[in-house]
């Protein structure tokens, strides 16, 4: 019976869409950040795997149909931060400021605490990654010789990780300025952290969603550089 | 279908861009090129927006595949716990509060000088 429902062409895509329906149940029951509905999917789909003794390969090559759109939802990102980029009217210098000191300081620290514990190469090219939104931060980790597994949950875990840190580090360094809480949100914690500036309010989220969006787009393009500049 | 159309082509595009020597990722290129189009453009297409839209809504459910390869990399995860756990953490401790306290200070600064 086992064998039958592995070897069925739609396996891969059942399995999934059981794990990720579970998790948002479970995400809308609880309403706490700690259960983010793609990690606990994962975690589910995972789970299933391996009580039914599938590995990666084979599931992976059943739900090509679902990664395959991973490619062009990327490109479709453009969208949301061409409508988010009038934002940046409002404080030009600022935010751009912020973008460059926060964006390089959170990755050359995660790398120098990962490089300090003893972390190899091909877990600091999955780590450097993490402050961007899950698309780019696999396609990046993929090209730096890093394991796309990896950088997407790292990237979920400094979302959920963020958002739960982040109010009450704010609240120490006594920001209250809605456009400095929410792109500091959207930036460190991504799409969790902009979750949770819109409950903030309309402007805070917008400047979350501004800096998530911004984030992903520069750190694609200067991490590279960053990257190959330290390996040599 | 333009929508779908246009993405697919511009991730087209940037796997031709990136074949010629730019080190990135073509999706990403054909995102960068698509903002530059639309920066142009000035607006965003009916069809563009109503496709990125739906295909963005399904974008967690795209992600869950790749993120399951944790699975044969446990060994990783496990060996490398501490720092893997001080670099995501300690990174989000300094970064948080310093990113935030440069905004607010440039901005609030920059207001009152006006």
């Amino acid at each position: 019976m086992i064998a039958l429902l592995v070897n069925h062409p739609m396996f891969g895509l059942l399995i999934t869409l059981i794990g990720y329906q579970v998790a948002l149940e479970l995400n809308q029951r609880t309403r706490t950040l700690l259960t983010q509905p793609v990690l606990v999917a994962t975690l589910i789909v995972v789970g299933l795997l391996l009580l039914m003794d599938v590995d990666f390969q084979t599931y992976y090559a059943s739900v090509d149909l679902i990664w395959l759109f991973l490619g062009p939802a990327t490109v479709a990102l453009a969208v949301p931060l061409y409508t988010h980029l009038r934002r940046i009217r409002d404080y030009f210098w600022p935010l751009i400021m912020a973008l460059l000191i926060g964006g390089l300081t959170t990755v050359l620290l995660t790398l120098a605490f990962a490089w300090l514990l003893g972390a190899g190469p091909e877990l600091l090219a999955s780590l450097a990654p993490k402050s961007v939104t899950s698309p780019i931060a696999i396609l990046l980790a993929e090209d730096l010789g890093g394991s796309p597994a990896l950088a997407a949950v790292f990237v979920m875990i400094t979302g959920v990780a963020g958002a739960v840190m982040a109010p009450w580090l704010l609240q120490k360094a006594g920001i209250h300025l809605p456009a400095a809480r929410g792109f500091t949100l959207g930036l460190n914690a991504h799409a969790a952290g902009t979750a949770l500036a819109l409950e903030e309010g309309e402007e805070t989220g917008a400047f979350a969603a501004l800096a998530m969006s911004l984030t992903g787009a520069v750190t694609a393009i200067l991490l590279p550089l960053v990257y190959r500049l330290g390996a040599t | 279908m333009w929508g779908l159309l246009i993405l697919v082509l511009f991730q087209f595009a940037g796997t031709l861009i990136a074949a010629l020597g730019i080190n990135l990722p073509g999706p990403v290129i054909g995102m960068l090129l698509l903002l530059a189009v639309l920066l142009l453009m000035r607006r965003v297409p009916e069809p563009l927006q109503v496709t990125s839209g739906q295909l963005l809504k399904y974008l967690p459910l795209m992600l869950i595949p790749p993120a399951v390869g944790i699975m044969s990399q446990w060994e990783v995860i496990t060996s490398s716990f501490v720092a893997i756990s001080v670099a995501l953490l300690g990174s989000l401790a300094i970064s948080i509060p310093l990113t935030a306290w440069v905004l607010q200070h440039l901005a609030t600064r920059g207001a009152e000088s006006k």
